[in-house]
């Protein structure tokens, strides 16, 4: 990520309006473990933003200093250009929904949802009409009177949002929003939500340790890792043009073959190359998806293993190929007939099928 | 195998019986004693025994017939609201205190609620008689209410204490986030979650101001003698079903008061 990107707009050179939330060096430590190390990162208005990354990497700690719960011991955290450290919890425009969604156990949908505006003093008549509006907009209407207990996952994360988005936050925070949520209701409610946070134009943080869902939802990524921004851009940057080994690891599932690069390429077993500005120990990424797999024959290539297992994986097929002395790679392929009769302990013979989709990493 | 099998059925048979049988024991060693004082209360005899000769309502037409019995009943009452609001009003901040501080001491302070209730309340009664004559206290009903507030406090700490560390602290954040103040937080979330805390803790405490008798019997007032005082006289002095027909009545107001809690906030929620 270069910096003017985040200033100019790459598209039409036009300046870039000011970031809503802008986050400068966060650091916070909890006694000597520094759980956030020097994070920065943006989000522009009306964006959905998305900190992707593994359990502990410090992502529920960014959301809690964002929306005031924690205080960073270093860094600056800023909405609209205004750093937030002085104001209060209650008085940041920032909503939170939680992991668990908090809501009030002893309130009923309409009151949880109404609670802030009573807190903040609103006629009565307007509060109904803005809880019925909200609980319209989650497709919640009719269930005004049940309390939290008498609500499923989904319902109650829906209320969840229903309360904080009656309050018209500038910033919504979501904190692993659809973990308790089944698979098939999980897809559904992520298409949902990005549709109705586009919808209402607000700008989104949402955090997530799903890469799919993360590519799903988000404008842009920051891909964490312990405390770390590893790297920040596009769901199309971070899958096709990983900054590192770890984020292309994190992101999209991938192979590493580690060889050796010189003249510019690096030459894989099957032969074909791959162009790269490294010279010396390199570590070449394949996604799985990259590798086609053939009945090992007369005419195979000279990179062949042995199939260890295979799994489904919806309409594709995964095989996991074990090679002599190496680590196993992964290949992902369409369930036709080239591939149907291919089963555990089967010689297969590899072939990438695109050189350009490999990317070359240094060796470390 | 098979035998085996049959065996163990048989064991698992016998100790559901055992634990039946230990039930019934249980209840029976609860309500037997309550269930005796409340039959002999309608006995047409002068004197205390088991079984009745015959029934009549004369011992509570007495009761409510002796200005004494009534007055000790309404000051016996009186103590038991005074002990409850004293527990209450001092007892919940301390509660939040122990829970919620995060000064040098907050678990000791909370073991140290317990201490007044561990010591005899003899000891107690004594203690609490030398300390009021120090601030110029003498024995009375409020004397005896502080005492017996002492005495029970440890009782509305520890139940509230026992919700508060089970209460979501994600809920109080979310109303901070939702733009309530740390006041409006207290009032509309923490203390209607604390209620059934508090309420459960207030039937104990209003119980205890209303029938203790060992450390009442050295802080209450001369003129203002409470109930279980007074029961203590009448049964050192006479053995008549009197008593057993106040004793029926405390029973009664009991059963009233966990009435109205399982009607308000079931009694189930006592314990959450
Ligand atoms: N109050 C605290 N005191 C001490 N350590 C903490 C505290 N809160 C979090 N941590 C530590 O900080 C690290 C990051 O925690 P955080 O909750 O931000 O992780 P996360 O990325 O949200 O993980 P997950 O995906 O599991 O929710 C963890 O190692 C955690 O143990
Ligand atoms: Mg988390």
């Amino acid at each position: 990520m270069n910096v003017a990107a985040d200033v100019i707009d790459m598209k039409t050179g036009a300046p870039r309006s000011a970031p809503v939330v802008d986050i400068r060096g966060a650091v916070k430590r909890f006694a000597d473990l520094t759980v956030l190390d020097r994070c920065s990162l943006s989000a522009q208005e009306g964006e959905i933003l998305t900190l992707l990354g593994p359990s502990g990497c410090g992502k529920t700690t960014l959301l809690r200093c964002i929306a005031g719960f924690l205080t960073p011991d270093a860094g600056e955290i800023l909405i609209d250009g205004k750093d937030t450290v002085p104001v209060p919890v209650n008085r940041r425009s920032v909503g939170v929904v939680f992991q668990s969604y908090a809501l009030f156990p002893h309130l009923t949908v309409a009151r949880n949802v109404a609670y802030g505006l009573k807190m903040r003093g609103m006629p009565a008549a307007e509060i109904e009409t803005r809880v019925t509006t909200a609980l319209a907009t989650v497709s919640l209407t009719g269930f005004e009177g049940r309390y939290p207990s008498q609500l499923s996952g989904g319902q109650q994360q829906r209320v969840a949002i229903a309360r904080v988005l009656v309050l018209e936050p500038r910033v919504l925070l979501l904190d692993e929003p659809f973990n308790a949520l089944d698979a098939k209701l999980r897809g559904s409610m992520q298409m949902e939500l990005r549709q109705l946070i586009k919808r209402l134009g607000i700008t989104a943080i949402f955090v997530t340790h799903d890469q799919e869902e993360a590519l799903t939802m988000s404008d842009r990524i920051a891909v964490m890792r312990t405390g770390k921004v590893e790297q920040f851009g596009t769901p199309e940057e971070i899958f096709d043009r990983p900054a590192n080994a770890y984020v292309a690891d994190f992101v999209g599932a991938s192979n590493f073959w580690d060889g050796y690069a010189s003249g510019g390429r690096v030459v894989l077993p099957d032969g074909q190359t791959v162009a790269t500005g490294l010279s010396g120990e390199v570590r070449v990424m394949i996604r799985p998806h990259n590798l086609a797999l053939r009945p090992a024959g007369p005419q195979a290539s000279s990179w062949t293993g042995t199939i260890r297992f295979r799994r489904h994986v919806g309409a594709l097929m995964e095989y996991e190929i074990g090679l002599d002395g190496e680590h196993g790679l992964r290949a992902l392929a369409l369930r036709d007939g080239s591939t149907a009769s291919l089963a555990a302990g089967d010689k297969v013979s590899l072939t990438l099928r695109d050189a350009a989709g490999c990317i070359v990493f240094p060796r470390s | 195998m098979t035998t085996g099998f049959h065996r163990a059925e048989l064991l698992d048979r016998l100790g559901i019986g055992v634990i039946v049988a230990l039930a019934v024991i249980a209840l029976a060693l609860l309500l037997l004693p309550a269930a005796i004082v409340v039959i002999m209360s309608f006995d047409t005899r002068g004197y205390i025994s088991f079984p009745p000769a015959g029934f009549t309502l004369d011992w509570y037409y007495k009761v409510f017939n002796q200005p004494v019995l009534v007055n000790a009943m309404l000051t016996s009452i009186k103590v038991g609201v005074y002990v409850t609001l004293l527990c209450i009003a001092l007892g919940v901040p301390t509660a939040l205190a122990c829970v919620r501080g995060d000064f040098r001491g907050a678990t000791a302070l909370s073991v140290f609620v317990l201490v007044p209730h561990m010591v005899p309340g003899i000891v107690l009664g004594v203690a609490v008689l030398f300390a009021g004559a120090l601030f110029g206290i003498g024995p009375s009903i409020w004397l005896q209410s502080i005492s017996l507030a002492t005495y029970v406090m440890a009782v509305m700490v520890r139940t509230v204490m026992a919700r508060l560390q089970r209460l979501d602290p994600l809920l109080e954040q979310a109303s901070a986030n939702l733009g309530a103040t740390r006041w409006q937080t207290f009032r509309t979330v923490t203390l209607p979650l604390l209620l059934p805390a508090i309420l459960a803790g207030a039937v104990f405490t209003f119980i205890e101001g209303f029938d203790n008798l060992s450390v009442t019997i050295f802080t209450h007032g001369y003129r203002d003698r409470p109930l279980p005082v007074e029961l203590l006289a009448i049964v050192q002095n006479t053995n008549s079903p009197l008593v057993a027909a106040v004793s029926s009545v405390q029973i009664l107001l009991a059963m009233l008061a966990l009435g109205v809690i399982s009607l308000t906030i079931g009694l189930d929620r006592v314990n959450e």
